[in-house]
């Protein structure tokens, strides 16, 4: 059985003392600021990405990923306790578990939460470890034109699904493409909009742009808005244990959800929030009686929990198996095996299996460690939701800057987050999402290089997009969702999927 | 992030400029103005052939569509308005202050090390809120300096100037 022996490798890798505690040091960190309000997980992974670089390129990752998905875990902690969720994948487990709170279930409910994370990270960890190596064969075989097809659907799609107007995102990851143009091409020698400046030569760098974005620019906007007041329910946790009937409430709705978020985390744009809305839309549909919802169903907790780890892990397999990240995490998961100089796509498989096997056997580990740290721990959790943010965002400064600086020790680097950092706020203020401009930053370089392979394949002629089979579907498929999210039907469809409560 | 501040409700501004104030019409503007610097950056660029693209070749075409969408976006912002909820008001302190706490650690790293970057940094960044508490932020900065000393220096063994002149 090859899975079994690619498993057996995995955990070798991940099971080694390091790696153990990398994973732990990322459930610990990614839970902290799922709690934490005012710092979610892509800024914190884009904080911590310059400390990896010290690491082994397989630590650093386990490291990252545990934070991603440790997110997803504290978030709902804040959800249900204080009707605030530290994530936006969070956002529906605040309706029904809050109220659950007040009904003095917050136990069952932070229970539920956490099992049916397991569970879904455990279906989820299975569902990359068969469907990876398939889908790398397939992107091995493919050419330039293809591979630039390719990456037109991976933007589009993450468009999409993402929410927000759609030709703002467009224009975003122009922008980010733009962005990444900065610099010398590696193609013609040229120097490109550089504008005289030396420190502009090498490019635009990875860390200072996501650093700038995420980290800087969110603390502008949570600076410049009135900090909100927080009540939490404080009641010892009695009953951590859900009722039996709670059990027979609540499995179907895991399974459910974690079927969807696997199949929509896939999906570039998906991922944890998506999973998550998608799921409490489903359980209110299926319910006998949905009047319920609202009301702390317990359905309404582990459905969208269970949806959002389940989410959040399958949105490594496009990451994993060709290089195109679905979101933001993923993004700055590429930017950092680059840095390490592993080029991300089909190939990591089979050139790095110990890379790749040894991050999927921690996932798992990593699910593990998790509900073992959020449910005896959770008073703890509770406390930490004290800390206020005038103190946090010192923090966040001090890694912002010593995390950039440390990274090439250039200083120049440092004063571009800072310009980077005023233009992630007034992104925030105009709504337009940074996540698909980092994208586009990352994919660019990839698009380009593609596409002047394709070209020179046909001799300039651009319908070689259109006559080979596969790059000719995923064009159309492109339009085709284009044309989708276009008809008013279904953007108000849309639009409303992502206002549920 | 849709706070309502209690102090929006402040001088009525004149129609136009509140239509051109709108989110989108700003951000249609934005992304106009970058495809226009792009284009004027890269009008020497040479732009090649399909066969063999020269340095212009993407980079022009890409600021050509973001011309497009920047327009786009701001015609629909003109035609009508997203606005839900006020944003709140632009204060200079977070705006120029938590840039400038970066800024200035950028300039005094290499030559007086981390430990005064550090401490000009958050004494700047501390500043850069009003609800600050100079305590606080005196033994913040001091915890974090040496935090980052103990996790970069101590446990990561990365050379970094520490102090000044070394």
């Amino acid at each position: 059985m090859d899975l079994l022996n690619n498993l057996a490798l995995g955990f070798s890798v991940a099971l080694t003392p390091a790696n153990l505690g990398f994973a732990l040091l990322g459930c610990l960190v990614g839970s902290l600021v799922g709690v934490l309000p005012g710092i979610g997980p892509v800024p914190t992974v884009a904080i911590l990405l310059p400390l990896t670089f010290y690491l082994d390129p397989i630590s650093g990752l386990i490291m990252l990923a545990g934070i991603f998905y440790g997110a997803q875990y504290g978030g709902s902690t804040t959800s249900i306790l204080v009707n605030m969720p530290g994530e936006t994948s969070s956002v529906v487990t605040c309706i029904d578990g809050h109220q659950m709170a007040r009904q003095g279930r917050a136990g069952p409910a932070l229970a539920i939460a956490a099992l049916g994370s397991l569970f879904a990270g455990t279906v989820s960890t299975a569902i990359i470890a068969w469907a990876a190596p398939p889908l790398a064969k397939v992107g091995l075989s493919f050419g330039a034109p293809e591979y630039f097809s390719l990456l037109v659907l991976g933007l589009i799609a993450a468009v999409v699904l993402a929410h927000g107007s759609v030709i703002k995102a467009v224009a975003m990851i122009i922008l980010g493409l733009v962005l990444g143009m900065v610099g010398t091409d590696g193609n013609t020698g040229g120097t490109r909009f550089t504008f005289g400046l030396t420190m502009l030569v090498d490019g635009i760098g990875f860390v200072p742009l996501a650093i700038g974005v995420f980290g800087l620019g969110e603390v502008i906007a949570n600076l410049l808005s009135p900090e909100r007041s927080r009540i939490v329910i404080t009641q010892r946790f009695r009953d951590l244990w859900p009722s039996r009937e709670e059990f027979r409430q609540s499995w179907p709705a895991v399974l459910r959800g974690t079927a969807l978020g696997s199949i929509l985390g896939v999906l570039p744009g998906g991922g944890a929030t998506l999973s998550a809305f998608a799921a409490y839309a489903l359980e209110k549909k299926v319910a006998k009686d949905p009047s319920r919802f609202g009301k702390g169903a317990i359905e309404g907790v582990a459905a969208p929990e269970s949806a959002n780890n389940a989410g959040a892990q399958t949105s490594f397999i496009p990451m994993l198996t060709l290089g195109i990240p679905g979101n933001a995490v993923m993004a700055l998961m590429i930017g950092a095996l680059t840095i390490h100089g592993i080029q991300p796509g089909p190939q990591v498989m089979t050139e790095r299996p110990t890379l790749f096997w040894g991050l999927i056997a921690s996932m798992w580990i990593g699910n593990l460690m998790l509900v073992i740290i959020n449910l005896p721990l959770i008073g703890i959790w509770v406390q930490l939701l004290r800390v206020p943010y005038r103190l946090l965002y010192l923090g966040i400064l001090m890694f912002c800057a010593i995390g950039v600086y440390t990274t090439n020790n250039n200083p120049a680097e440092v004063l571009m987050t800072a310009v980077f950092g005023v233009m992630g706020y007034i992104f925030i203020r105009l709504r337009c999402e940074p996540a698909p401009m980092l994208l586009g930053f990352v994919l660019g370089p990839l698009m380009e290089e593609n596409l002047r392979r394709a070209m020179r394949i046909s001799s300039g002629d651009p319908m070689i997009f259109l006559e080979r089979p596969i790059s000719l579907a995923l064009l159309l498929a492109s339009v085709a969702l284009l044309i989708v999210v276009a008809l008013p039907a279904i953007r108000s469809k849309r639009e409303e999927a992502f206002q549920e409560g | 992030m849709t706070i309502r501040s209690p102090d929006s409700a402040t001088t009525p501004r004149p129609p136009w400029l509140r239509i051109l104030a709108r989110r989108d019409v700003l951000a249609g503007l934005m992304f106009m103005a970058v495809a226009a610097v792009g284009l004027w950056a890269s009008r020497d660029y040479p732009i090649g052939t399909a066969v063999r693209m020269g340095t212009g070749y993407v980079p022009r075409l890409m600021c050509w569509i973001l011309l497009a969408l920047g327009a786009s976006v701001a015609l629909m912002g003109l035609r009508e308005s997203d606005e839900e909820g006020e944003e709140p008001p632009l204060r200079w302190r977070p705006l120029v202050l938590v840039p400038a706490s970066q800024a200035i650690f950028a300039l005094t790293i290499n030559d007086f090390g981390f430990v005064v970057a550090g401490l000009l940094m958050i004494a700047i960044g501390g500043l850069a809120n009003r609800e600050s508490r100079p305590l606080e932020v005196v033994a913040s900065a001091a915890v974090l300096v040496f935090s980052v000393w103990a996790i970069f220096v101590w446990g990561l063994g990365l050379v970094i100037p520490v102090w000044p002149g070394g």
